[in-house]
């Protein structure tokens, strides 16, 4: 599903990812840890073509994103959902709204659009709040308002850069557990935090950076 | 159809949002354009009346004092065939001296002195429409200048050439200060879609995200263009028509004009629509060079 093959790229003299080499499989869960600077971020804004390597090769669901043309990135990204610490909802929007925009911009039928975007709430557990603005929601239910506007297309591939970083633990493990049934569904989920509460709550593999190089797999302690 | 919705209410919305800035932009836009329009206006005015004058003007052929009777005949015929001539109206000596006799009576004896009629007969030719440009004149004049049994051909030639020139330069600045005022109103429309642009950046970054196409981003802000310029364009012709028939009304009071205000003409309503649709590309143009510098295309 995810392949990188030697990947280095260079920030003005300074690296942020220094040949990198990894698969990732079709319905896995993987954590990328690291800690900050490491280059996590980098390589996931890789994975959707925002940013090009300057050597090697990424391919995410067979197509090589290091020679994308920029007309095809937009297709990339309705298949691979992406989640971020600071959610990036729009905050004059409603929640329906906001779950809505990534079927809107496809020209997705409003019977369709309402049927999957009631879907993804309920998914994520925020159904009662599909008619407030963002700013009436507590963090934990507009990171799960992100996930759910992340997941509504179907997407083969779920990126999360830091999910929890704005969340209590509490809060934290109710969203690793959400990603967790994301994933039992058969979506390939990759999460990059530094955070290693996260570790411990998931056995899975995990992936980690240090000054952008990677050091040896190791699972995860959940 | 939910989609299109979605496009419209986003630039209705921008709009509304940056409500005094929208409206500066469409009366600035107004006002340059209206510079244009006066120049236009003019242009098409004076074309018209220069077309009238032209219309108006009559060739005299002159002929060869020594013709034979069947020689005039002759050269009726040949300027009968021409393409360019319209209509012919043939004055013989008698005539052209009774008509010299009835515009200058007290002048009359000068002629009678000569003891015979000094006056050569002459064709009066009107050209046919297609051959009443100055320039056309002119190289039909010359041409049958040279034609045998015609001593002289005139027309009012100085004063033909002097309006083609004042109508040619006029031509030259409207288009000039057109070329330059269309320039200042996409700035001010660019600019205006850059604060927009700006002040949405961050919505922008997130439809990049979440896989929404360069064009579908666009759109709303082209959209934003177009209705700036085409309602800049329409306000412009409001003045226009404004200042037009303060224009006519102080000339039908000003007792020496009058009459002449009924002359001058104001757009028709084809040419105001093609007006406000130059406005209306104006605007999108302005959208695409403030997308160009804001570079929203970058992922
Ligand atoms: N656009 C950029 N321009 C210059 N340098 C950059 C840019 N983006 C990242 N970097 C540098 O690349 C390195 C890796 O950054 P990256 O954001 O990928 O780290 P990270 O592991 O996500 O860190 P964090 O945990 O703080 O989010 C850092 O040294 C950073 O300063
Ligand atoms: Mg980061």
């Amino acid at each position: 599903m995810i392949q990188l093959i030697h990947v280095s790229k260079q920030y003005d003299q300074r690296l942020a990812l220094s040949d990198v080499t990894f698969e990732i499989g079709k319905g896995e869960f993987v954590l990328l840890m690291g800690p900050s600077g490491a280059g996590k971020s980098t390589l996931l804004r890789m994975l959707i073509g925002a940013e090009r390597p300057d050597e090697g090769q990424i391919f995410v669901h067979q197509k090589n994103v290091t020679t994308i043309r920029p007309s095809e990135v937009p297709y990339l990204r309705r298949k691979v959902g992406t989640v971020f610490q600071d959610f990036r909802l729009l905050p004059k929007k409603s929640v329906f709204d906001n779950v809505a925009l990534p079927l809107l911009v496809q020209g997705v039928s409003s019977a369709d659009i309402r049927r999957k975007v009631t879907e993804a709430l309920r998914a994520v557990g925020v159904e009662h709040k599909r008619d407030q603005l963002p700013a009436g929601l507590s963090t934990g239910e507009q990171q799960r308002v992100c996930i759910a506007r992340a997941i509504v297309n179907g997407p083969v591939v779920l990126l999360a850069d830091e999910p929890t970083g704005n969340l209590d633990p509490a809060l934290t493990s109710e969203i690793i557990e959400l990603f967790k049934l994301i994933n039992a569904r058969g979506t390939t989920v990759v999460v990059a935090t530094h955070d290693p509460l996260v570790m411990m709550q998931v056995n899975r593999r995990v992936l980690t950076l240090s000054q952008g190089r990677l050091l040896p797999e190791h699972r995860g302690l959940g | 159809m939910r989609t299109l919705s979605y496009l419209l209410r986003e630039s209705w919305v921008n709009m509304r949002t940056n409500r005094t800035t929208t409206m500066v932009a469409i009366l600035t836009t107004a006002f340059t354009l209206a510079c244009v329009g006066v120049f236009l206006l003019l242009y098409v005015n004076l074309r018209t009346a220069a077309g009238w004058l032209q219309d108006d003007v009559k060739i005299m052929v002159y002929l060869d004092d020594r013709l034979a009777p069947d020689s005039v005949a002759e050269v009726e015929q040949r300027l009968r065939g021409d393409r360019a001539v319209a209509s012919l109206l043939f004055i013989s000596k008698e005539q052209a001296l009774g008509e010299f006799k009835a515009q200058f009576p007290s002048e009359s004896h000068l002629l009678e002195g000569l003891g015979q009629n000094p006056l050569p007969a002459s064709f009066v030719v009107a050209l046919s429409p297609s051959f009443r440009s100055p320039d056309a004149i002119k190289r039909w004049a010359e041409r049958v200048r040279q034609d045998s049994g015609i001593s002289k051909v005139d027309y009012n030639q100085d004063w033909i050439d002097a309006l083609a020139t004042v109508i040619r330069s006029i031509e030259l600045v409207a288009i000039g200060i057109g070329v330059i005022l269309s320039a200042a109103a996409v700035t001010i429309i660019a600019n205006t879609i850059r604060l927009t642009l700006f002040a949405r950046r961050d919505e922008i970054a997130i439809l990049r995200l979440i896989g929404a196409t360069t064009s579908f981003i666009r759109i709303p802000y082209l959209l934003e263009g177009a209705v700036l310029g085409a309602l800049g364009s329409a306000l412009s012709l409001a003045m226009l028509k404004f200042m037009y028939e303060l224009f006519r009304q102080q000339m039908r009071t000003m007792g020496r004009f009058a009459g002449l205000d009924n002359l001058i003409a104001f757009f028709p309503p084809s040419v105001c629509l093609a007006l406000i649709a130059v406005g209306m590309g104006l605007g999108v143009a302005g959208s695409f060079v403030s997308m160009r510098r804001f570079g929203e295309a970058k992922a």
